[in-house]
């Protein structure tokens, strides 16, 4: 008995942190989504919070959307030259831009930068005991800091998405035309060949999502940082693997139910 | 030297808004100089950190592979690492067997699964996951040391502070990822295989027929190179913005930010310069059907 006893409490303490954070985050998810709909919504601290990402994340998207570009297409003409079917770049740089670039350059700026910024923001004002004095005041931060942002990050997540497309597109189009010598016409001809309205529909589905989780991952970490500069800092760490872990495994079940409706079949 | 004063005086804005947009490339090019010296400083100091601060490296090398914190509960840097490349991995499998099966060659998933996960995926997919494991726990690390001033200590105790934070976490950084890339690619290869011939019922010898056909050696050992690489410029980067950390807690915050910014571009950046030098003149593999 008392074994048991004191294996049900080792157990119980080991449990006892990652229980509380699970927790912990669905609560202030569920207390999000009801905020979300007690008007008037703070649509000013929206407006600047949307700036303020689109700010932060602009320019990594541009530097990463590139390079990544030009690895994919000159990965993919490589093979379709040798498949005998160079014609028909145009349909895999657009599948790869539309159902893989985009998305996955979203999930690596909105967790490696949009929820950095988040956590590192909300963290130094959790730290500095702003959030205190503000539920002190009778301010909900949830209703007040939570939501603008939660929701500035599905929004900007959403317009990253077709800028990293657009820049994917356009992208590909310069570099198998004026680089790997493919005729221009035969690639904008092949261009909607598999890629269609359902595979853009999936690719946008798939950054709301990941902007919703990494607004509210990023707001979650930064509320509860405590402990000075070193715990800011790991919090802003955790928030950065704890996004690309859910973020990865979102895309994967995205992708598979995706691939189902998509078009050209 | 009373006119400039005069102007300033006079047109406090426009002087302002003058030097925070003409000022812009100058700043960028000195933060880019002081990044080349660190970068310089401490690669130099390698050979003095093994000489001298043996022990901490090894604790290092721990530390990093294990994790710490919150981290070491979901068990680590490599079980992080590991899932971040089965999902990697097993998304080229999922659209590239959708993908191929469009246009009637679906066998080819294998051959796919070979070429772009040893060429792309998993190179570029362990760099972001180490550059957010090891890497920003390293600038949180030295972000913090540097804001409550250890690091002014251990440079008064006469230690060599570059040698012994940012020359360590370097070497262990190089010396872990050989086990943890070994560890991913592992995972590359079994995610595909079991996303192909379990989820999507593909006959088992025909996926593994392609894949070991044109799964090339070489193409191995490049992309381990590639992934030591990335290592060393992902922990370099994180080390020179915790190391230079500045501004109290939020500080701390906003450089964990800002290196994550930075390494992000410079994992995909290495990723393409790699394949384009590699495979830019000659693909390197042969497909008769």
């Amino acid at each position: 008995m008392t074994t048991s006893t004191g294996l049900g409490s080792y157990v119980g303490g080991q449990l006892r942190g990652p229980l509380e954070h699970v927790g912990g985050f669905a609560r202030m998810c569920s207390l999000t989504g009801k905020a979300l709909f007690r008007w008037p919504l703070e649509s000013r601290e929206l407006v600047v919070q949307c700036w303020f990402l689109l700010r932060v994340t602009i320019l990594p998207t541009m530097t990463a959307a590139i390079p990544l570009t030009v690895l994919l297409t000159f990965t993919l003409n490589v093979l379709l030259a040798e498949f005998g079917a160079a014609d028909i770049s145009g349909a895999g740089a657009a599948l790869g831009a539309v159902t893989q670039l985009g998305p996955l350059t979203t999930v690596l700026v909105v967790a490696g930068t949009g929820s950095t910024a988040i956590c590192a923001e909300l963290g130094a004002r959790t730290i500095r005991e702003e959030i205190d004095a503000l539920e002190v005041m009778g301010v909900d931060p949830i209703r007040r800091l939570v939501v603008p942002r939660v929701l500035a990050a599905t929004f900007v997540a959403t317009l990253l998405n077709g800028l990293v497309i657009i820049v994917g597109l356009v992208g590909s189009f310069v570099f198998t035309v004026y680089f790997q010598h493919v005729s221009g016409g035969a690639f904008l001809s092949t261009l909607t060949l598999v890629t269609g309205l359902p595979e853009v529909v999936i690719a946008t589905v798939k950054a709301v999502s990941f902007g919703l989780i990494a607004g509210l991952v990023g707001c979650y970490r930064g509320l509860t940082a405590s402990g000075g500069p070193k715990g800011l800092g790991t919090a802003v760490n955790e928030t950065v693997v704890l996004c690309v872990i859910a973020l990865f495994a979102v895309n994967v079940i995205l992708t598979t139910i995706g691939v189902r409706f998509g078009s050209g079949r | 030297m009373s006119d400039v004063a005069a102007t300033r005086a006079r047109f406090p804005r426009v002087v302002g808004n003058v030097e925070r947009y003409g000022g812009g490339p100058g700043r960028a090019l000195d933060a880019f100089g002081r990044m080349v010296l660190f970068t310089v400083s401490c690669v130099g100091a390698i050979g003095l950190a093994l000489r001298r601060y043996r022990a901490e490296t090894l604790q290092l090398v721990a530390q990093i592979g294990m994790g710490t914190g919150a981290l070491a509960v979901v068990g680590g840097t490599a079980a992080i690492v590991a899932f971040v490349t089965l999902s990697g991995a097993s998304l080229v499998a999922i659209q590239g067997f959708a993908s191929l099966g469009n246009i009637g060659v679906g066998v080819f998933t294998g051959f796919f699964a070979a070429l772009v996960n040893v060429r792309i995926a998993a190179p570029v997919v362990t760099g972001i996951a180490l550059a957010a494991t090891v890497g920003a726990g390293a600038t949180a690390e030295l972000g913090a040391m540097r804001i409550s001033e250890e690091i002014d200590a251990l440079e008064v105790m006469g230690v060599r502070s570059i040698a012994f934070l940012a020359s360590t976490r370097i070497v262990a950084a190089v010396i872990v990822i050989l086990p943890l890339y070994g560890l991913a690619m592992v995972m590359a290869f079994l995610s595909p295989q079991l996303v192909t011939t379990v989820l999507y019922g593909q006959s088992s010898g025909t996926y593994s027929h392609y894949f070991r056909t044109f799964l090339r050696p070489d193409d191995v050992f490049w992309s381990f190179v590639e992934a030591v690489v990335i290592a060393g410029i992902v922990m370099i980067t994180h080390c020179y913005y915790g190391y230079t950390a500045a501004g109290g807690p939020v500080g701390v915050g906003v450089a964990v930010g800002r290196s994550m910014r930075f390494s992000l571009a410079a994992v995909v950046v290495v990723a393409m310069l790699a394949s384009l030098a590699l495979y830019g003149v000659d693909p390197n593999f042969n497909l008769t059907v």
